[in-house]
């Protein structure tokens, strides 16, 4: 038998503040159960919030005593997630496992998405939705009576509106093995079989943002060609001195650089759309697309006018790490002004990317491939073989127009191929 | 028709075929001058004659063993364990050869091992076990399990004229508990054939035996849309009417007064399992007596059979899911 816990060794474990801007928070999931030990600071769920995805570490070493919330489940900040008790010592005897808390009345389980044999065979037939149907069995299940109440009430018979190709069969006493009809071939049929998955939260928040933004800006993309071959040279030079200084110079880091020095001669690229009104940023905030295993995030460089190439490099390089393993903070995830995207890093070499709402433009840097360009030096005209990209950028011709958005690349142009700001 | 009781219609089934087929003979254990433990065959003795009314030794196997003999001689034996328990000390005779000659050598074993089972008169483990799922293991062997007074002489007379070896289960608390109309005269029940007791939608009780009448008073208490389903032979066992109700109300309840491990009831969960799991609407439940010895002590035994009690608690629960 294990000491029953005291309130006083009852330690919660709350959805923490993760700064200013974040209210609330989804359990994705717990990475321990009731009775497991934890150690303080040791992982004890993941949770999702509408910025970033951040592990939940325990406040305190000791047995894991209860779940307050489960997966999927969205709460507001502080409220308690678990309960540790400190008091227990490991490998200890779990309340749960002791032959009372058998006997105990087991809490009723949401089975309204539990569909009996009977059940899904009859959906079928009759193409329902069985998430129409209201349950009314144990735990809200859907009971076969409810299916044929819901059919005799001619609710969803024809709700797909398509021709009732098979005949309808006795619900009550026919066997399925009996009498196989042979449906039509539908597209379901041909596609072949399939997997069906949740989206996570992540990436049902970029299908949102990325819709919203179609629907709510006017996208247009304008692309340039620029030669790279000061930057490779510049690159070259600088690169070994950053490294010791443990930065990774990148060729995104120029573009970053030129792209920060443009938007101060063109506010109205450095700017967002409210309503009737273009708002202004004097601050630079550079928002830097990092692809993750299985989504997208932008953090956020602030007041990148005030950093150097070098400082660009290195602040690049430490929010895409980071990024990567889950450590961003949630404020670094917003408040950007501008933002830039890279898919050239995968091999891309065109596209038209969709603006980071309420921003009204995005750049986009393609992949660096030699290719053959006509070069003019003192008159003369020669083929030769030179790294180019294209910068592509898509604004939002509410906010502005195509004169402004080819002049912006144009000087970006100038500055990388010439030097300019770096 | 006359009403009788379960137990008189026993008697009335033995001595009809008695009467018709001067091949068929009773043997058992004070059958004859003392007329059986529970009086089956009182009076047998002075109308048929002792030749025909045959006292044995306490010594099933030595009975179970005559009687094949006889049968594969041309009689028609039918021998009384005065408990069911004992046909544990005939087992041999009954499993290994009577029920096994016709596949060895292709001869007719015409004979009924007649099984007064079940509890519930604190007779404790060795007079009140539900042996029918022995039996069930052993090919060659009919199983028969009545439960109305009708079907106790209909089947016993099908079981004396069956070419093949029979057990015929009487559950002891039926036999002067249920009465009914009982046809006069000749009269047969065909083996294999489950009998609809009751007529419902919402859920099926599968019982037999003893716990065909608990269900029935079930429904009827609880008021609700409950079909009853009297399996009346567990070998051969009729699939088709096990079936054709699960598919119908899309949930079962399985039900019997033996334990539960392998079960008759087991074989038919499985059953349905197998060809109607796409009509369920629920799991396939059962109400049996846990596997346990029966107690002696009353209230102990009250605690293991399955009651009336118990039978509506599972049916409400399956109604409700």
């Amino acid at each position: 038998m294990s000491s029953s816990p005291t309130d006083a060794s009852i330690v919660a474990v709350s959805m923490p503040q993760m700064g200013i801007s974040v209210a609330e928070g989804t359990i994705l999931e717990w990475r321990k159960r009731p009775g497991d030990w934890v150690e303080a600071d040791e992982t004890i769920c993941d949770v999702s919030t509408d910025k970033v995805d951040v592990e939940i570490p325990s406040p305190a070493s000791g047995r894991l005593e209860r779940i307050l919330v489960e997966p999927g489940e969205t709460v507001s900040v502080g409220t308690p997630l678990a309960e540790v008790d400190t008091a227990a010592a490991p490998g200890e005897a779990h309340p749960e496992e002791s032959p009372e808390a058998h006997r105990a009345e087991p809490p009723e389980v949401d089975r309204s998405r539990f569909y009996s044999p009977v059940v899904r065979r009859v959906a079928e037939e009759h193409g329902i939705d069985l998430e129409q149907v209201e349950g009314t069995g144990v735990g809200g299940r859907v009971r076969k009576v409810d299916l044929m109440h819901f059919l005799e009430n001619g609710a969803a018979k024809k709700e797909r509106g398509e021709p009732e190709v098979r005949e309808e069969r006795p619900l009550h006493t026919e066997s399925p093995y009996q009498g196989e009809p042979q449906p039509a071939a539908s597209a379901e049929d041909l596609i072949g079989p399939t997997r069906r998955e949740r989206m996570s939260p992540m990436r049902e928040q970029i299908a949102r943002h990325m819709l919203d933004s179609r629907r709510n800006s006017a996208h247009c993309t304008t692309i340039v060609e620029v030669d790279f071959s000061r930057v490779a040279d510049q690159r070259q030079d600088l690169r070994e001195t950053m490294a010791r200084r443990g930065v990774n110079l990148t060729y995104l880091a120029f573009v970053a650089r030129e792209a920060v020095a443009a938007l101060e001669r063109h506010p109205v690229l450095n700017a967002s759309l409210d309503g009737e009104e273009i708002v202004y940023h004097d601050q630079v905030n550079l928002g830097i697309a990092v692809a993750l295993e299985n989504g997208l995030i932008v953090p956020v460089i602030r007041q990148a006018e005030r950093l150097s190439l070098e400082g660009l490099a290195a602040a690049i390089g430490d929010l895409a790490t980071r990024a990567r393993e889950k450590r961003l903070h949630p404020d670094e995830v917003q408040g950007g002004t501008f933002t830039i995207t890279n898919p050239g890093q995968f091999g891309a070499v065109l596209a038209t990317p969709i603006i980071n709402q309420p921003q009204v433009a995005i750049l986009d840097l393609e992949a660096i491939v030699k290719r053959a360009v006509v070069v003019e030096r003192d008159g003369d005209e020669a083929i030769a073989i030179r790294p180019m990209s294209y910068l592509c950028m898509s604004w939002d011709h509410r906010a502005l127009d195509g004169a402004e958005a080819a002049r912006f690349l144009a000087e970006m142009r100038t500055g990388l191929e010439e030097g300019g700001s770096a | 028709m006359a009403e009788m009781t379960y137990l008189e219609a026993i008697s009335d089934a033995l001595r009809t075929e008695m009467r018709r087929d001067e091949s068929v003979f009773c043997l058992g254990e004070d059958i004859g001058a003392f007329g059986g433990a529970f009086k089956v065959t009182d009076g047998f003795a002075e109308e048929f004659g002792a030749d025909r009314v045959l006292d044995t030794p306490l010594a099933e196997n030595a009975i179970v063993g005559a009687a094949t003999g006889a049968a594969i001689e041309g009689m028609r034996p039918v021998c009384e364990m005065q408990f069911a328990d004992f046909i544990a000390c005939g087992f041999d005779q009954l499993v290994n050869v009577a029920a096994k000659l016709h596949y060895r050598q292709g001869v007719a074993v015409p004979m009924v091992v007649r099984l007064p089972s079940g509890g519930g008169f604190s007779g404790g483990p060795f007079h009140s076990q539900n042996p029918e799922a022995w039996f069930l293991q052993a090919p060659g062997l009919k199983v028969l399990t009545p439960a109305t007074a009708g079907d106790a002489k209909g089947l016993l007379a099908s079981a004396i004229r069956d070419p093949n070896p029979v057990c015929f289960l009487e559950h002891k608390g039926l036999y002067r508990h249920v009465r009914g109309e009982v046809p006069e005269g000749e009269y047969t029940v065909p083996i294999g054939e489950a009998r609809v007791a009751r007529e419902g939608l919402e859920m099926t009780v599968i019982a037999y035996g003893s716990s065909v009448h608990l269900a029935l008073e079930a429904a009827e208490q609880l008021d609700e849309d409950i079909e009853v389903i009297d399996l009346r032979t567990l070998c051969p066992l009729d699939s088709e009417a096990i079936l054709s109700s699960a598919r119908k109300t899309g949930k079962v309840l399985i039900a019997h007064e033996a334990t539960r491990a392998c079960g008759a009831g087991a074989e038919v969960a499985g059953l349905i399992g197998e060809e109607a799991f796409e009509d369920l609407d629920a799991p396939v439940r059962r109400l049996t007596t846990p596997d346990v010895p029966i107690p002696f002590s009353p209230p102990l035994e009250h605690a293991v059979l399955p009651q009336l009690e118990d039978m509506k608690e599972a049916c409400r629960e399956l109604l409700a899911y």
